[in-house]
């Protein structure tokens, strides 16, 4: 039989498919007929017996059996199964388990037609892709899901963040408002121990001039002249205590809240100060007690029970009972003897006038002197960037007699170009509007790389033009058109760390008196008492001194210049400052020069990092401690003949 | 340049009528005398003034040039330019203390912007902006005469009186 099937396999041409031909010659078998047969019309073929045709007929023409593989075949090429649609019941005129199969193109008789039966090559292929793009179809949703869900994740977020971003502000906010009033409170707490101190100096004057017997005598008390003597000591006392509670205090509310920003009105007791006599004197009492409780007893001195119950702790209390008869407020009943007290009280405020003297005076022979050297450690260097030629030559001539080295940009690109390629300046002064681009942008890209203080100079000074500027970092606003002082000014208050010595010797004085002051060695202050040049005002000032210290600690730019003004007044150190304007260097400076500066180094140091801060963060600071900057001055002067001289 | 020749026939029809050499105090309202004052300390001579004469001169070319730009950006109806060349010529007025001609250069940046002189409150169109421009450009411009008229007879007498520099 296969050699037969081979035969007539061969036979007919064409390109007809095996599977067809394989088909066909099947059914031209009529042994099979009972099995597999054509159709009654002849254009379909019908499997009446499945099993049989599976089990006997497969294997021989198709090699296998199994007839699902048959059907299978049958699809590719498009062979259709016929249904009985038509009934109901479904009744296939071939019987219950009979498959009929159809193609238009096979037909009983038909050899020819047989070419026209095509494997349907691309139909399966369609099938399976679109098979495989549902799947990814089903991934992207959920992908997308995935991202509409992070979407909203992130958006809450940010919603979170902004609202943290909103409360946190007010928190800044409440915190500073709570710090104002801590510092506010200190101030009347310092300026209530100033008060209480002063009371007891002029007790203590007192029980000194009457001596022991007075005490005696009224005390009814019998005490030895060694007793009274020591008793000199103790009625300050709970006093001392209270001021070294508060210096210590102080000095932490400085130390934790000196990053929010430094408000410059809390009492910046320096480090100097610390160290003061009034940690050896609550030991040596052995008396601790808290500061109300010492401020509240001393307060009201005339009240006998108030002295009867810290009469023990305080035996002097009943002997000074009268001096609250002497007026209060001055401070002419301070003892120069108490050096304890020269470190323990904030001394709150130096006469205004002074330094409108000094400024007056300042700016008269500023006028004359074209020349002004500030007094740079060395040139600073200044870009300036100002499309206006009339503005750049002035601007620049003016920086030129402030002894800078100037380099100017035509325009913010021109700047920003100048910052990128290296080029390093203390400080830019920067037009705002300008061809190609405005200082404001140009600011906000240096701003990427380079923290070099940046000033906006402009006639746009409204309040939100200078937020603007301050957004996108610029340090401060030089309003136009400026003057050879403004321009001065900012340069002093933002180049504070290149000024050299007027500002060292400075620092050093103050706290060189201090730190004398602070040994409290008897030597010292009879000294300083017996020294021709301590007037009754220059040891008031002397005894201010950490209420000085306190606006010394951030320093305005105006104090320098007029220190430069002040300084030939003081005959001793003239010509060491008169070396030092010309321009000098150090080592030519006399001995005590060179010391008074190397001893400035240090402060000078701390000093620059507070007056940045405060200059930085609170302008109108700096207006405030006009008042007190010359201050120091007045006590400085005469220390410095004393010690030069 | 022109300039020049005109200064020269001024040099010498004007001291018969003002005596003596023009004071800086003459023309307050014109010049803020503190602010031309700071500049001409900055003259290491006193005698030939070079640096502020320097500055002067070159704002006059300045001046003269921007004005030429004025003119032309408002027959062009340019007035966002107009806006900037009127701050331009203010920064430089204002730098030397010429009061008139800055306040009428801040006039123009005002108008130019489409705002009143004051620069608080809009105006109604382009075209009354331009008006009021047109004005002011040519009030500007003879302030700005006024002034350099003083000047160059002030350099003539306190420079070396020389500006074909």
């Amino acid at each position: 039989m296969d050699g037969g099937q081979t035969t007539t396999n061969t036979a007919p041409a064409g390109n007809s498919s095996d599977f067809v031909r394989k088909l066909y010659k099947m059914l031209e078998d009529p042994s099979y007929a009972e099995i597999v047969r054509w159709g009654d019309e002849g254009d379909s073929f019908v499997v009446l017996e499945c099993e049989k045709f599976t089990k006997t007929i497969l294997p021989k023409h198709f090699k296998h059996s199994n007839f699902a593989s048959f059907v299978r075949q049958l699809n590719k090429y498009d062979f259709h199964k016929v249904r009985q649609n038509n009934e109901e019941n479904g009744q296939s005129p071939y019987g219950q388990n009979a498959w009929e199969f159809k193609h238009p193109e096979f037909r009983a008789n038909s050899k020819e037609s047989l070419d026209n039966i095509r494997r349907k090559a691309p139909a399966p292929r369609k099938q399976a892709q679109s098979n495989e793009d549902s799947v990814p179809t089903q991934q992207i949703d959920l992908l997308n899901q995935q991202i509409v869900a992070q979407q909203q994740q992130i958006q809450h977020l940010s919603d979170r963040y902004a609202q943290l971003t909103v409360d946190h502000q007010i928190m800044l906010q409440e915190v500073m408002r709570v710090q104002k009033t801590v510092l506010n409170h200190e101030h009347v707490i310092h300026q209530l121990m100033t008060y209480l101190l002063s009371v007891d100096a002029r007790q203590r004057r007192d029980s000194k001039a009457s001596g022991p017997f007075q005490a005696q005598g009224q005390g009814g008390s019998n005490l030895s002249p060694s007793q009274v003597a020591s008793m000199d000591d103790e009625p300050s006392s709970p006093l001392q205590h209270a001021s070294k509670l508060l210096n210590d205090m102080n000095a932490e509310i400085q130390f934790n809240l000196g990053g929010l920003d430094s408000l410059g009105e809390p009492p910046k007791t320096g480090p100097v100060v610390a160290p003061t006599p009034a940690m050896d004197a609550a030991p040596r009492n052995g008396v601790v007690r808290s500061s109300t409780a010492a401020a509240a007893t001393p307060s009201n001195p005339a009240n006998p029970t108030n002295a009867a119950t810290t009469a023990l702790v305080y035996p002097k209390m009943n002997g000074d009972i009268e001096p609250v008869v002497y007026p209060v407020g001055a401070t002419n009943g301070i003892d120069p003897m108490y050096s304890e007290h020269v470190n323990n009280v904030p001394y709150p405020m130096p006469p205004k006038q002074e330094v409108d003297d000094a400024r007056r005076q300042f700016a008269d022979n500023r006028k004359k002197s074209t020349n002004v050297d500030p007094g740079w450690m060395r040139s600073p260097h200044i870009l300036l960037v100002e499309d206006d030629a009339t503005c750049r030559q002035i601007g620049g001539k003016f920086l030129y007699s402030f002894s800078c080295v100037i380099d100017t940009a035509f325009d913010g690109l021109e700047a920003v170009n100048k910052i990128q390629d290296g080029s390093k300046y203390d400080l830019i002064l920067m037009d705002i509007i300008m061809p190609n681009l405005d200082g404001v942008s140009a600011c906000h890209l240096i701003r990427q790389f380079d923290r070099t203080p940046i000033i906006a100079m402009t006639s746009n000074i409204r309040s939100d033009d200078i937020q603007l500027y301050f957004q996108h970092g610029m340090d401060d606003v030089l309003p136009k058109p400026f003057t050879r002082k403004s321009l001065l000014d900012m340069l002093e208050k933002h180049l504070v760390h290149l000024k050299t010595m007027p500002q060292g010797i400075e620092a050093a004085q103050p706290t060189a008196a201090v730190t004398m002051a602070a040994q409290s060695s008897a030597a010292q202050s009879v000294k300083e008492d017996s020294s021709p040049s301590q007037s009754p005002a220059t040891s008031i000032n002397n005894w201010q001194t950490p209420g000085q210290f306190q606006g010394m600690a951030a320093v305005h730019p105006n104090l320098q210049q007029v220190q430069g003004q002040y300084v030939p007044a003081a005959p001793a150190a003239a010509a060491a400052y008169a070396v030092d304007q010309n321009g000098v260097q150090y080592p030519t400076a006399p001995v005590a020069l060179t010391a008074a500066a190397a001893a400035a180094a240090r402060p000078q140091q701390r000093r620059q990092v507070s007056d940045m801060a405060s200059t930085a963060e609170n302008p109108n600071l700096a207006k405030r401690q006009r008042v007190y900057a010359p201050q120091p001055q007045a006590m400085v002067n005469p220390v410095q003949a004393a010690r030069t001289g | 340049m022109a300039p020049t020749t005109t200064t020269k026939t001024q040099t010498v029809q004007t001291p018969p009528k003002t005596e003596g050499p023009p004071k800086l105090s003459d023309m307050e309202g014109s010049i803020e005398q503190n602010t031309f004052d700071q500049i001409l300390e900055m003259d290491d001579d006193d005698d030939d003034r070079e640096f502020s004469q320097g500055i002067v001169f070159g704002f006059f070319e300045q001046a003269e040039n921007t004005f030429k730009e004025m003119e032309k950006a408002l027959e062009e109806h340019r007035l966002a330019d107009l806006s900037s060349l009127g701050h331009f010529l203010k920064g430089s007025s204002a730098t030397l203390g010429l009061t008139k001609v800055k306040d009428a250069c801040e006039k123009i940046q005002h108008y130019g912007a489409g705002k009143d002189e004051t620069g608080t409150n809009d105006l109604p169109d382009d075209e009354t902006s331009l008006k009021k421009i047109e004005k002011t450009l040519s009030d500007c411009k003879a302030d700005y005469k006024e002034v350099e008229k003083f000047l160059r007879r002030y350099y003539s007498y306190n420079g070396d009186g020389s500006n074909d520099e």
